[in-house]
């Protein structure tokens, strides 16, 4: 079966590495949050275990970016180039998503419209969280009161958002009988050429010129 | 039961700081003086208050506050510590549920229970939490005045007056039932408003409703501004969202969200394989 890479390993790995932070910032920030944060030192262990996820999520891209910063570069270009087949997406994509005619679908480059979207949710809400978690950290006492008691709620509603679009993410990535290929491209980097051909036809014929290329060279 | 108070009339203060004193050796809040070869390290700030601002070892301050009366000067003395808000913000957005309300209607709080991660002190419409926690790891704890019921430390259990009540030479601070304390003070506002050798026409009662209703009462002189107090305290707007908005909907919205993740992928499962089935049969 024709296979195509998808994912470099730096960028498996990369991902991976961001998931488990997540996930630690997300459950240490929601025993703050909701509050079910246990009290004393467990407590401030908690607070701390957060403050230590932030220095990863800061640092792994601020690496990833410095090792490959092409890629990078790529990556938000990318998310923030559109024209006229996302707004076909658009409209195409609940019914695709609930399982209509995949026929229906217009072609999508490397990433569709979705994925654009969760990529500048990802800028955007990584943006909000550190700035506002760096002033909460830095700046508590330096900045007036109601600049901190903004940052806490600005931090809260980006989680709330964030978590939404984990799911949604999660759901799409592990769960839904379209995307059957998608959780293990992750693993091995590799989807089939069926698998890239419906689910992402520009970038597919794209590779297969650059593939008849090399061969007719 | 109905709630206790401290009712400080400001018309008796005479600045003579037993009251901090006190409050330091009962809470065992002593702080460290700075010393010189044969002498104490001493700045001039510009004002007999000292020390200059509450901390974590100083839960209440008498403030000195001057106003130019002609060629001499006026002296306003404040009690500056907890003001014991019935509708208190730090309770409301501690997350490890350390501060809370006593049975006399006090904010108090279990330090074994503080994680120190400071919402009450950036909450608190009056600034008077203090912490000791590291910048970096976010690590500490946070004081500030239990009006005498910390445990081990409980005067008001054993039957006694607050430390700082109990010492005051001029009863400017008194402490009692606070309905009571509330129409005494309203006596005294008024009396001073009409009576006496001096008449104060701005005289008021501080901390009758602000907040839900304070359990320090000031009766003041002038208005509450002249004494550094905030006109008109609110509850914080962003403490509100905290408590009524963000905390019971989120878990809605987010069970609602995977609900309809989950509703969706059964969806998609049915009419993939309807598909599959009619393309199956039509290729027959
Ligand atoms: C650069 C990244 C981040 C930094 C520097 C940061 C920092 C902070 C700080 C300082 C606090 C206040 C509590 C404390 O003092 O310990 C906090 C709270 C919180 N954080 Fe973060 N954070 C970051 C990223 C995240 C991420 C990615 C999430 C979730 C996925 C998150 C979720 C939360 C939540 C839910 C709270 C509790 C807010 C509340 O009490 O309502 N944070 N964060």
């Amino acid at each position: 079966m024709e296979m195509i890479e998808r994912y470099t390993r730096a960028a498996r790995w990369f991902h991976w590495l961001i998931a488990i932070v997540f996930f630690e910032m997300a459950l240490s920030g929601l025993l703050i949050f909701l509050p079910w944060v246990p009290s004393g030192t467990i407590g401030m262990w908690t607070r701390l275990i957060h403050r230590i996820g932030a220095v990863f999520l800061v640092g792994a891209p601020a690496i990833f970016m410095l090792f490959a910063w092409q890629r990078s570069w790529d990556f938000i270009k990318e998310a923030f180039t559109w024209g006229k087949e996302d707004l076909e997406w658009l409209r195409a994509a609940p019914g695709y998503y609930f399982g209509g005619d995949p026929r229906m679908m217009p072609p999508q480059g490397y990433i569709n419209t979705g994925m654009k979207l969760y990529r500048i949710s990802i800028i955007l809400g990584g943006g909000v969280f550190l700035i506002t978690g760096f002033i909460m950290t830095f700046l508590r006492g330096i900045v007036p009161p109601a600049v901190f008691q903004w940052c806490l709620v600005l931090h809260d509603v980006t989680f709330i958002v964030a978590i939404g679009m984990f799911l949604l993410h999660f759901q799409l990535g592990v769960f839904h009988p379209r995307m059957d290929e998608s959780l293990l491209s992750m693993f091995d980097g590799k989807v089939s050429g069926v698998y890239a051909k419906s689910h992402h036809g520009k970038w597919y014929d794209g590779v297969n010129n650059r593939d008849d290329d090399n061969s007719s060279e | 039961m109905s709630d206790k108070a401290i009712l400080f009339n400001t018309t008796r203060c005479i600045a003579c700081r037993g009251c901090q004193v006190a409050c330091k050796q009962w809470n065992e809040t002593d702080e460290v003086i700075p010393t010189e070869q044969n002498s104490v390290r001493s700045v001039n700030r510009g004002s007999y208050e000292n020390p200059p601002d509450l901390s974590p070892k100083t839960w209440m301050t008498i403030k000195f506050i001057e106003k130019p009366q002609g060629d001499s000067i006026e002296w306003f003395f404040n009690r500056r510590s907890c003001m014991h808000c019935t509708e208190a913000a730090c309770v409301e957005v501690c997350p490890s549920g350390a501060l809370y309300h006593n049975e006399d209607g006090f904010v108090t709080y279990d330090k074994d229970k503080c994680t120190g991660c400071g919402y009450c002190e950036q909450y608190c419409p009056f600034d008077v939490p203090r912490l000791d926690t590291n910048i970096v790891t976010g690590v500490g704890k946070m004081d500030k005045c239990t009006l005498c019921t910390t445990p081990s430390l409980n005067r008001l259990s054993a039957g006694e007056e607050p430390a700082c009540v109990n010492t005051c030479p001029t009863h400017a601070l008194v402490f009692g039932d606070r309905d009571e304390l509330i129409s005494e003070a309203k006596t005294l506002v008024t009396g001073l408003q009409t009576t006496g050798s001096r008449v104060y026409p701005k005289a008021t009662l501080y901390g009758e409703q602000e907040l839900g209703g304070l359990h320090v009462l000031y009766v003041l002189t002038d208005s509450p501004g002249v004494y550094g107090l905030p006109e008109n305290p609110q509850f914080p707007i962003a403490a509100t969202l905290q408590r009524d908005v963000f905390r019971p909907l989120t878990k809605v919205v987010w069970l609602m969200v995977a609900g309809g993740l989950a509703l969706n992928v059964l969806i998609a499962w049915f009419r993939q394989r309807q598909l599959s089935e009619e393309n199956s049969h039509g290729n027959d």
